[in-house]
């Protein structure tokens, strides 16, 4: 049999996302895991005495839990080496001048100042395990917005956080979120009171500068009845040698006729573990869209989740996974249909090149209750060579007769017809290739706000910059 | 009980105490998706009611009645990978099968008339752990049909072993229709060579709990598999399909298309999965299941996974669940026919085509009745 061609695909020099910053703090913890590094964490936050507790039962579920071992392989995650609280040598400001020059360049590098002024309603940038910059536009202030970072909402609103806090994720639901609530900091609080519709969207960018360290950023969404938001979560860092781990808790609690966006464009570097857990409760009528770029990362388990408790609640997920030399990306989406007439819609592609892993796993469960409910699953596969592995493991768990239900998955390559075709047209065999690739992801990039997908289509640009062969 | 003097009279004794041994050392396995918990596996029995059909052009034999320790069987009975509902089960028959059927088709025969093999269970033969090999030889046609049977609640634990080599065409049709308080472990895979093809279908009638499996490695290149399953649970029945495709050669193909309904509290797990090995280009594969949920209380679960090393392939999955489309509901009640009518009129219809692929008319017509009883009391 003839051999294929195949274009090849250099690793990605991923530019401004690699630079480095010397490595400065003002506070460190000690590597590994000890009730005496969380109690420090906390001494140094300033912590109430409940939050404290709270982290100390954490640890004790995070030491009695296994590592789970039905996904990728995690045994070179040594926690024991990881850093997990470091307090960049900067204090939170609203002000982009008092942030100091050397973080302030890599946000600005990043594009965020430039993005807030032009298209963003507000801007949250965590450097490390702390803000350092937070700000608003005061008319949303004045309509009673808040969006602000953790460490302040846990002084100012400490009620409202008492009551969500770590209750969709308890630290019992897996290792990690365990973990996560032993030694979170940082990350973006977002109230939005009754009625208000925010029309620009608030964006939280969360950049690790330090080698062989974690962040445990926090994000807790409440969007009040009928209001509604569009929340952009931008994650990088620079590559290092030494493994890097990424444990998150988002927490979206979206109330009666609400509505709330999730956008993240995930970029990691590659020595990153990337263990975020994404929970999301939708009540009567509300609607959750979460839209979900991932790039980077070593490792990343990732599968945001929706449970729809409330009568004719709705949650769409459009998801991207491109996974490159290097990379085992264990992406997917869980839905749980709790109650009447909910619906769901999912839509992931994924894309492996050189190596990489990419693998779809998902989740589809509709309880008795849920009659009246429909969903539609589709995933759809790219693989750029045969080096590479792309599965899809899509389960689907249904309790009730009356519902809609389809499920329809595709793995392939590029069809060497469409690019005959397009060749026949005269466009360069890289192009055409380029192109339909693109035309792959444009579902998901017609999802974000402009500049995102500007940045989505360079990533997949410098993703496919290579020889033909 | 299971132990190594029930081997004194056994054929194969070295493979079946090697097989004993890792029996020994397993447990029982616990599932969650169908509720298997604290399973026992009942005492051994002898079985008596084999029959074996002859035929003049093919070699026909039973398992047990082979005496020579080795001989030109035993390298097919040795699988050298994990397959089946689970390794206790499998290991159990593969240890003390007390029946099974050798077919071997020889090079270039082709037999258009199917080889039927009933295997009836009642009170005097209330176990069957039957381990059976067929052989299908260079450029050979065989069609077999394994028909399953009991009228008293029994267990069985099946193995069978398909090797179908270069330019064979083989096809295995399976019934399963035992009493409904009966438990039913049936393993099976296929190993099929170049040009080859293997043809499974599978009717999943009975049981109480009704575990198969079906394996097919496509070794060679352009081998092709094709499996037709319908499944009809009702009551309280559990009911767990795994059906796999291995894709290894080049342009290999294979189908499953599965087809099934629920009612009462019946559960089912199905499990499709698409593999493509490295190396396993220009291959294709599709999988599609639907059921049909007749009742609230049903329960239904699918995992059709698709597992790709190679980019040149196309593998497509589809399942879908959902009630009985209301159109077509609409437009049958329009002509006069009743609710109840309509649905059991939709569900056979949905049914047929894989029915249509049982060559005995008798068979044919118990399986449709089978389920035409069981459809028709329903409350309404």
């Amino acid at each position: 049999m003839e051999k294929k061609k195949r274009t090849y695909i250099a690793d990605i020099q991923r530019g401004i996302y690699d630079q480095k910053n010397e490595f400065k703090y003002k506070y460190k913890s000690e590597k590994g895991l000890t009730s005496k590094i969380v109690k420090e964490i906390s001494r140094e936050k300033n912590e109430p005495q409940w939050m404290l507790d709270f982290r100390l039962k954490s640890l004790e579920i995070y030491n009695s839990k296994p590592v789970p071992t039905w996904g990728p392989d995690l045994s070179d995650l040594d926690i024991d080496n990881i850093v997990h609280y470091i307090r960049p040598d900067a204090d939170i400001s609203t002000d982009w001048d008092e942030v100091p020059e050397d973080i302030k360049k890599t946000f600005d590098s990043l594009g965020i100042p430039e993005a807030e002024k032009k298209s963003l309603a507000g801007v949250g940038a965590q450097y490390d395990s702390e803000i350092v910059y937070h700000n608003i536009k005061q008319e949303l202030v004045d309509q009673g917005v808040v969006y602000t970072d953790m460490e302040t909402a846990m002084k100012d609103y400490e009620d409202i956080v008492k009551e969500h806090f770590m209750k969709l994720v308890p630290p019992n639901d897996h290792k990690f979120a365990a973990l996560h609530g032993a030694v979170w900091s940082g990350g973006s609080f977002v109230y939005v009171p009754e009625g208000v519709k925010v029309d620009i969207p608030l964006q939280s960018y969360f950049r690790l500068n330090a080698p062989g360290a974690g962040q445990f950023e926090h994000t807790l969404i409440i969007v009040e009845k009928g209001a509604e938001v569009h929340f952009i979560e931008g994650c990088s860092a620079p590559k290092y040698s030494v493994n890097n781990l990424h444990a998150g808790c988002v927490e979206l609690f979206v109330k009666e006729d609400a509505r709330l966006r999730y956008s993240t464009i995930e970029n990691w570097s590659k020595n990153m573990y990337n263990l975020n857990t994404k929970r999301a409760v939708v009540d009567k009528n509300g609607t959750i869209e979460w839209v979900s770029g991932s790039f980077g990362s070593k490792v990343a388990m990732l599968y945001p989740m929706s449970i729809l408790r409330g009568e004719r609640a709705k949650a769409e997920f459009t998801g991207i996974t491109f996974a490159a030399n290097g990379q085992y990306l264990d992406t997917g989406s869980k839905v749980v249909h709790a109650a009447p007439y909910t619906t769901s819609n999912i839509n992931s592609k994924s894309i492996s090149k050189d190596g990489g892993y990419a693998l779809y796993r998902g989740l589809l469960r509709v309880a008795p209750n849920a009659h009246g409910s429909k969903s539609t699953v589709s995933c759809e596969s790219l693989m750029l060579d045969n080096e590479s592995n792309s599965d899809t493991i899509p389960i689907i768990d249904l309790k009730n007769d009356d519902i809609d239900i389809g499920h329809e998955a595709k793995i392939g390559r590029i069809s060497d017809e469409a690019i005959f075709y397009l060749m026949s047209r005269g466009i360069s065999e890289e192009e055409a290739k380029a192109m339909i690739v693109r035309g792959f992801v444009e579902p998901i990039a017609k999802e974000l706000p402009l500049e995102y997908a500007v940045e989505l289509n360079n990533l997949i640009k410098i993703e496919l910059e290579g020889t033909i062969g | 009980m299971y132990n190594e003097n029930l081997l004194n009279n056994l054929s194969f004794k070295e493979y079946r105490l090697d097989k004993l041994k890792k029996y020994n050392k397993l447990q029982i396995p616990k599932w969650k998706r169908i509720n298997l918990q604290d399973f026992d596996i009942p005492d051994y029995r002898e079985y008596n009611n084999l029959q074996l059909p002859g035929h003049e052009d093919l070699d026909i034999r039973d398992m047990g009645t082979v005496k020579e320790d080795i001989n030109e069987f035993t390298r097919y009975l040795r699988v050298n990978e994990e397959f089946g509902v689970d390794k206790k089960f499998v290991t159990l028959t593969e240890a003390l099968s007390n029946s099974g059927v050798i077919i071997k088709i020889e090079k270039n025969k082709r037999i258009s008339e199917p080889i039927r093999l009933d295997f009836k269970m009642d009170n005097d033969n209330p176990l069957l752990l039957d381990h059976n090999l067929i052989i299908a030889k260079r450029n050979s046609e065989l069609t077999v049909v394994m028909d399953y049977t009991s009228n008293t609640k029994v267990f069985h634990s099946g193995v069978t072993k398909v090797y179908a080599e270069d330019n064979s065409n083989v096809t295995i049709i399976k019934l399963q229709r035992m009493d409904e308080d009966s438990d039913d472990f049936d393993s099976n895979i296929a190993i099929v060579g170049r040009d080859a093809k293997v043809n499974w279908v599978s009717i999943e009638l009975g049981g109480k709990i009704t575990a198969s499996s079906f394996i097919t490695n496509l070794k060679e290149d352009n081998s092709k598999a094709d499996l037709k399953s319908i499944y009809f649970g009702d009551k309280d029945m559990e009911i767990d399909v795994q059906y796999k495709m291995n894709h290894f050669g080049r342009r290999s193909e294979s189908n499953i298309n599965t087809k099934g309904a629920l009612k009462d509290r019946a559960k089912k797990v199905f499990r499709g999965d698409l593999d493509f090995k490295k190396g396993a280009s220009r291959s294709k594969g599709e999988e599609e299941e639907y059921v049909l949920l007749l009742d609230k209380t049903v329960k239904s679960d699918a995992i059709p996974a698709l597992i790709c090393g190679e980019d040149d392939v196309e593998g497509e999955h589809a399942a879908s669940a959902g009630q009985i489309n209301e159109l077509k509901l609409f437009y049958l009640m329009s002509r006069g026919i009743s609710e109840s009518q309509a649905k059991k009129m939709i569900v056979e219809a949905s049914f047929k085509p894989v029915i249509d692929k049982i060559p005995y008319e008798d068979l044919k017509e118990k399986v449709e009745e089978n389920i035409h009883r069981r459809l028709i009391d329903e409350k309404s």
